[in-house]
């Protein structure tokens, strides 16, 4: 079996499911002695996926244009993507704003809390606009794999790697499926 | 009844008509996955989440009669994909993230997600916020979680009998609305809490148990509510390991109240906030000095030549006759307990009465389980009802008659020409009570004042003023104090609560109550019911029961 080339992105998350990525121990290194080879992720700091990469994970829900576009990215250069976590698979804690305007949103997160003095809303060309509504990444992109938990377990992780690795499809069941 | 033929999965089966398709295949021990429906309730078939196939045309299975040459079949492609189809819509229709939800892990709708293998939505959901209704004191009703089965509109009209919930609107917009969309704090509601017992989502909860635990880490223990006469019967979630109740829902395989439980019961008997009567008090110059369990003993024991005990109906049956038995028969009530007309209906028999007689207690207040039997029947089957009080009662908006007290004359010419009645009574004068003995077509039930009283009846504990050198004083309720004849007398008082009367005594000892003790008592019709131990004191009590075995000789004491 050859090497499987794996990237993976956060978007609006909490970094947990990487967490989780990497509490698979050393079952990561199983993974790696069976061909699984990391490009391109949070934890090996590469921000660019190589083109054809096989399996791209995406953590966190899709929230400003820059993630829409990574996402998108992430999808031509993948051949298949894993929404990893609720917020990528269901679109999380952080849809919890889509009951309120993007507005509504930067004027309480930057002006108004309690803690905040002579506050401002940023407005820096380099940062990520906020769509309208936050997305799960099936909104956006197709999506091959779901893997929902918050964080989901390690185990679920790995066991829809070593599927992937062995030529099978996964499938999550019973303990593997939690979406909390 | 001639039995029919059908086919199940390719099996020929014979089942008795007049079943559902679902009575059917849970008799065979085919699972079946339902949300709106519920045993107790009236099958709706709202929810299509528990279509079969039947010769290629899908049906629910809770509302769709058996037929003979049926051939159903449970598990096809086009069943599954259904249900999984109609999960997909009702997870997407409203917020149904499990995440930040209440009831997760104890939830019939994410049950059927995992059960089905749901692990993403295929429609976009978070589109529109509904309305959080926190107005309740025990109950919040959060739009958002709703499925719209209306287990909750049911019960609260079926089993309960208070007609509060009911839908408005249509399609996507449906809601659940309480009276005439008023929030639920404003509402008629009565709070019996039977909603939030059925809710199959985090959409009705009960406030007070929220965050405390599931049920998979809590002891349930049946027992029976000993907070009025009527002793429903209550499942009572002990957090594991811990002394709390996380809550306490109706019991429906209870033969008194058969899954209906008041305010009281559900929620009130949770907020014990009485200050308890901690420890043995002894009345000296400048105050109470407390002093240790032996001398209590012995001090009882030079007490005992010429006294007498009163009792109120809090007590079980099991500590009153270990009371007879220390005062050797010189034990009497504090309360009058006598029935002025024996009851002769159970409580079941209220569903086959139809006509009502209500005097001079208001059943939405006292007695809510009753209410609710009563309620049913008059809203629901059109049993006539007559409410006799003297003032206002919350009833006689639905009551066919309505009488003051005064003019119970005319209501019994009423009465005369009905086939058969029943009457609901509490208190009644003697010429109410002959005027109502002259009713040749009567059937009576009383409601007692205290939870015990026919515990007292039938032990023969009288209610009578007897004064002597030593009284002591067993019971929750010491108004009764009030009118003993105590002035030279040593006053000895055993109470669970600290009242105002207690100043009187020479002696008081803190007790057990509420889940501390195990014991039975006899509801309002004469049955035997029991009250089990759920809790362990935290405070300096003693057990009645043990105390008094152990100045019996009956027991030993372990120290």
């Amino acid at each position: 079996m050859g090497k499987i080339k794996v990237a993976s992105i956060w978007c609006e998350g909490c970094s947990g499911c990487h967490m989780s990525f990497l509490d698979m121990d050393e079952r990561l290194v199983e993974l790696i002695n069976k061909g699984l080879e990391l490009n391109a992720t949070p934890i090996t700091d590469l921000k660019v996926p190589d083109e054809g990469t096989d399996i791209g994970i995406i953590e966190g829900a899709v929230a400003t244009d820059h993630h829409e576009e990574e996402v998108k990215m992430m999808r031509e250069r993948c051949k298949i993507i894993v929404a990893l976590g609720d917020c990528a698979v269901f679109g999380g804690i952080p849809t919890m704003r889509n009951y309120f305007t993007v507005d509504d949103l930067l004027k309480r997160g930057y002006l108004t809390t309690e803690s905040t003095v002579d506050g401002k809303i940023p407005i820096s060309e380099e940062l990520g606009k906020h769509l309208p509504k936050t997305k799960a990444v099936n909104e956006v992109v197709k999506v091959d794999f779901y893997i929902p938990g918050c964080p989901p377990s390690a185990d679920a992780i790995y066991h829809v790697l070593r599927e992937v690795l062995e030529g099978r499809i996964p499938k999550l069941e019973g303990e593997l499926l939690k979406y909390e | 009844m001639e039995k029919i033929k059908i086919k199940v999965n390719g099996k020929e089966v014979e089942v008795s008509p007049g079943k559902t398709v679902l009575q059917v295949l849970k008799e065979l021990g085919i699972h079946v996955p339902v949300l709106c429906y519920y045993e107790p309730l009236m099958p709706q078939g709202s929810c299509r989440i528990c279509v079969v196939e039947d010769r290629g045309v899908l049906k629910t299975a809770c509302t769709t009669p058996v037929e003979p040459n049926m051939d159903i079949k449970t598990d096809t492609p086009n069943v599954i994909n259904s249900r999984k189809l109609v999960l997909q819509l009702l997870f997407s229709e409203r917020n149904h993230y499990c995440m930040y939800c209440e009831v997760t892990g104890e939830c019939e709708l994410q049950d059927l997600g995992y059960e089905f293998g749901l692990d993403h939505f295929e429609f976009p959901t978070f589109e529109r916020k509904f309305p959080v209704d926190n107005t309740h004191d025990f109950i919040m009703i959060d739009h958002n979680r709703c499925v719209l089965c209306r287990r909750c509109v049911r019960v609260c009209s079926e089993v309960a009998g208070h007609y509060v919930l009911g839908e408005m609107e249509r399609g996507i917009d449906t809601m659940i609305i309480a009276d005439m969309n008023l929030p639920l704090g404003n509402s008629s509601c009565v709070s019996c809490g039977l909603c939030a017992q059925v809710c199959p989502t985090g959409a009705i909860i009960d406030k007070r148990s929220s965050y405390l635990g599931r049920e998979i880490q809590s002891d349930i223990i049946y027992s029976n509510c000993d907070l009025c006469a009527v002793g429903c019967g209550v499942e009572i979630y002990k957090k594991k390991g811990a002394n709390f109740i996380v809550k306490i829902y109706g019991d429906w395989n209870s033969e008194i109240s058969k899954g209906i439980l008041c305010k009281v019961g559900r929620y009130l008997s949770l907020f014990n906030n009485k200050e308890r009567a901690v420890g043995i008090r002894v009345k000296e110059e400048f105050g109470f000095r407390k002093i240790h369990e032996d001398n209590l003993v012995s001090l009882i024991k030079s007490k005992l030549n010429n006294a007498v005990a009163y009792v109120d109906g809090s007590l079980f049956n099991e500590e009153l006759e270990l009371i007879k038995e220390l005062f050797k028969g010189r034990v009497y009530s504090l309360y009058p307990n006598d029935s002025p007309i024996p009851s002769n209906i159970n409580i079941e028999d209220l569903d086959n009465s139809n006509f009502f007689v209500i005097i001079g207690v208001d059943l939405n207040r006292e007695y809510g389980t009753i209410g609710s039997f009563v309620k049913r029947n008059v809203i629901g089957k059109k049993a006539k009802l007559m409410v006799i009080d003297k003032e206002l009662n919350s009833l006689a908006k639905i009551a066919d008659y309505v009488f003051n007290i005064k003019d119970i004359n005319i209501a019994l010419d009423i009465l005369n020409k009905e086939k058969e009645v029943t009457i609901i009574y509490k208190n009644l004068t003697e010429s109410e009570r002959s005027l109502l003995l002259s009713l040749s077509n009567a059937k009576f039930l009383h409601l007692p004042m205290e939870t015990n009283s026919i515990g007292l009846q039938k032990l023969g504990i009288k209610h009578e003023k007897i004064s002597a050198e030593n009284v002591f004083v067993f019971g929750k309720n010491l108004e009764g104090i009030k009118d003993l004849p105590i002035k030279n007398s040593f006053m000895l008082i055993f109470t669970p609560y600290e009242d105002e009367e207690l100043h009187k005594g020479d002696v008081i000892v803190g007790i057990t109550d509420w889940f501390e003790r195990e014991g039975t008592f006899y509801n309002l019709e004469g049955r035997k019911v029991k009250k089990e131990k759920v809790l362990k004191p935290t405070f300096d009590v003693i057990d009645l029961k043990e105390f008094i075995s152990y100045m019996l000789g009956k027991t030993e004491r372990i120290s």
